[in-house]
């Protein structure tokens, strides 16, 4: 151990001295608080329209006056979706997903205003988050300062010298692992602190759970990442007999790793299982809908069913005569029965989706990049998960209002009534107002166990690799 | 202090070492000449468990050096025929770390007056590695061997490319340690620089070990002659 700290201490006094090392820290350093700083603009701006917005769409709504309930059920409300305070720093799906839904009796209506369709088609190579540059650009920062790690000692000659010590290599490896990772924790520190900060200042009252443990275990991730990163090009350097090739081998991975896995893995999944355009996914529901799920049951025959039943219920001869409007219950039945019908559909869509991202989330036991970019969005809830679970909480939210409006409509005015009744404010503010939580960091946790396996065992085995070959290996051999 | 038993390194079919018995004594300079590829790097890396033999031996005070292999480089320092120290460290510096690495600790005031014990000018001791001739390197690498109070020195032609002054001031220094019970063994073609320098010499011809004598015993004439009929056959 002693002889490691003491590699290390002189692995770190020569990168302070070399240029390059100084400069590609810089650089980092500069993109990382530049992400950092338009994560955080981007995060207030669009935080403070989203509470505004909805602030004066809950006014429209208390302020729409006396009116029918089914009326108010048309007249909707918009829910807007909160950003996580951690969104500034993994903008995740957010971009793709949508910021706002309109809600309505009826419809499922999809969500608008993705912030993507205002961007150009350059959004299409990501936007620059902190996220983002851990992921990609430290990786290449850990490979140039790491490459010739032991190519530059067997190059120079001083590999023989320093076996000639009695040190092992394991030790030296160690060292220099040891050296790499204090470098680039000393660069992180500023960005961590910078996050910190920032997560208490701009912590507006906000939808994530488990904040703390969030940010403690996305550090752990990332630090978890960076350390394997390291032992990688310590390890290729190790067994590469000239720098050059060790940079090569690196920058293969790096590539392969970080652009070609995640868009092979991307397009295997759109091609193994297709999603349905927009236009037919609607169509189909409306379809079903209309005739039924069976395709043999109209709205009309479950309409006329539905007040055969309840005349033989209460034993009535005419829905005029039923304890309540059944034209209430029927918008109900009708609403339960688009819910079925969605519920349907929209589980296809989100078995398809399930299956795409699980094929992800084996990929990533083969590439650790993609492992971390799922733990990251996840843990910053900025995921798909994150954003089905609001998808659901909303559309339990829409299903809870109108059912509201469809119980007040049966219950308290008459069959063949419409614009004579009519209800107010006391209705309007009976709908509560919409809240969200994400979902708690255990559950989070559950979804990605492939992924932190992943993390975990490309650790271990690389940590196990290395000691195995600095065993193995002679100075004198690659 | 040294020793070999029937010590052989083999690369396929070309024979690189063939089954070399010697024996070095505690305070002995042996010197070992030879053309290149006579094996005799070949027998200081295997000294240094730098490559495993194919067969036989090596130890150093009766430990082998492939099962001992840091023990026995504890008592050793290597100096190769073109030391390499760490171009962005200054002199001071890299004997600093490489003493640190062997355990042993010297205030910056005893690292300079080793650096300056082995010859090195007093102005670039704190300059870096990198501004450093050939020789300077090697006068790094004999106080490092002083400073790890090496019994054992292993050399790999460490005179080479070096200007005559600088060859007789590391010859001086070798002289110096031997006197101190310091056991070496270098590899050369300079026949002056052993017969000089060396108490044994040997000579090698592909991977054998064709000739060995005590340097008291031959002229440096005779041993020129003896070299080169050596060579010729």
């Amino acid at each position: 151990m002693k002889t490691s700290i003491r590699i290390a201490k002189k692995e770190i006094k020569i990168a302070l001295r070399e240029k390059l090392v100084l400069a590609l820290s810089c650089i980092i350093l500069v993109l990382l608080g530049i992400s950092l700083y338009t994560g955080a603009i981007a995060y207030q701006q669009q935080q403070e329209a989203i509470t505004k917005a909805q602030k004066e769409k809950r006014e429209e709504w208390l302020g729409q006056g006396d009116k029918h309930p089914h009326i108010a059920a048309h007249f909707g409300t918009f829910i807007f979706k909160p950003k996580t305070v951690l969104s500034l720093f993994d903008f995740g799906l957010d971009t793709y997903t949508g910021t706002s839904v309109y809600l309505e009796a009826h419809y499922q209506h999809q969500f608008m205003f993705r912030p993507a369709q205002d961007h150009s088609s350059m959004i299409r190579f990501g936007e620059l988050s902190a996220a983002l540059v851990l992921q990609i650009l430290m990786p290449l920062l850990i490979i140039f300062l790491a490459y010739a790690s032991f190519t530059r000692e067997k190059e120079r000659g001083t590999l023989r010298l320093l076996s000639s010590q009695g040190i092992t290599l394991t030790s030296i490896a160690w060292g220099k692992i040891m050296a790499y990772f204090i470098i680039l924790l000393v660069i992180l520190v500023p960005f961590v602190l910078g996050i910190l900060l920032l997560s208490y200042l701009l912590k507006t009252p906000d939808t994530i759970t488990d904040l703390g443990i969030r940010i403690v275990l996305l550090g752990a991730a990332y630090m978890a990442y960076i350390f394997m990163f390291i032992v990688l090009s310590v390890l290729v350097s190790l067994k590469s007999s000239i720098s050059r090739n060790a940079l090569l081998t690196l920058l293969t991975c790096w590539i392969l790793f970080t652009i070609i896995i995640p868009k092979t893995v991307a397009n295997l999944g759109e091609s193994l299982y297709p999603l349905p355009s927009m236009k037919i996914y609607k169509e189909a529901i409306l379809k079903d809908k209309k005739d039924g799920l069976d395709g043999k049951t109209p709205r009309a025959v479950r309409m006329a069913q539905l007040e055969k039943e309840l005349l033989t219920k209460y034993k009535v001869d005419s829905v005029q005569q039923l304890p309540f409007n059944f034209d209430g219950v029927k918008m109900q039945a009708g609403e339960e029965y688009g819910d079925k019908v969605y519920d349907v559909h929209w589980g296809r869509l989100l078995d398809l989706f399930n299956k795409q991202n699980k094929l992800g989330s084996y990929a990533s036991l083969l590439n650790p990049y993609i492992a971390l970019r799922n733990i990251s969005m996840g843990f910053s809830a900025t995921d798909l998960n994150t954003s089905v679970d609001f998808q659901k909480k909303v559309e339990n939210y829409r299903r809870v209002f109108i059912k509201k409006m469809n119980d007040d409509m049966a219950q308290n005015s008459k069959y063949g009534e419409f614009y004579e009744y009519s209800v107010g404010l006391d209705m309007w503010k009976s709908v509560e107002d919409f809240e969200y939580n994400t979902p708690s960091i255990y559950a989070t946790l559950k979804k990605y166990t492939l992924e932190l396996t992943s993390l975990f065992c490309w650790t271990v085995v690389l940590i196990l690799l290395l000691n195995y070959i600095t065993r193995k290996t002679k100075p004198t051999n690659g | 202090m040294l020793k070999t038993n029937g010590l052989t390194k083999k690369y396929g079919a070309f024979t690189a070492l063939n089954a070399l018995d010697l024996e070095i004594g505690e305070g002995d300079i042996f010197c070992l000449l030879g053309a290149n590829g006579a094996g005799k790097s070949t027998t200081i890396n295997l000294f240094l468990n730098f490559i495993e033999p194919t067969s036989g031996n090596a130890t150093i005070n009766n430990l082998d050096v492939n099962e001992h292999a840091l023990e026995t480089k504890q008592v050793l320092s290597y100096i190769p025929e073109n030391l390499m120290l760490y171009p962005s460290l200054t002199g001071l510096e890299n004997l600093d770390f490489f003493c640190g690495l062997g355990g042993k600790s010297y205030s910056k005031a005893e690292l300079e007056t080793l650096l300056q014990q082995s010859g090195l000018q007093t102005d670039f001791i704190d300059k870096r590695v990198q501004n450093y001739s050939k020789g300077m390197r090697q006068k790094v690498g004999i106080a490092l061997a002083r400073a790890r109070e090496a019994k054992v020195l292993l050399l790999d032609e460490p005179t080479s490319g070096l200007d005559p002054k600088a060859s007789n001031e590391f010859s001086e220094l070798l002289l110096e340690m031997k006197d101190k019970g310091v056991t070496t063994l270098m590899a050369t073609h300079d026949l002056f620089r052993a017969k000089d320098t060396g108490t044994h010499i040997g000579i090698m011809k592909e991977g054998v070990l064709v000739e060995k004598f005590e340097s008291k015993d031959v002229s440096f004439q005779d041993l020129e002659r003896l070299y080169l009929k050596h060579m010729h056959n």
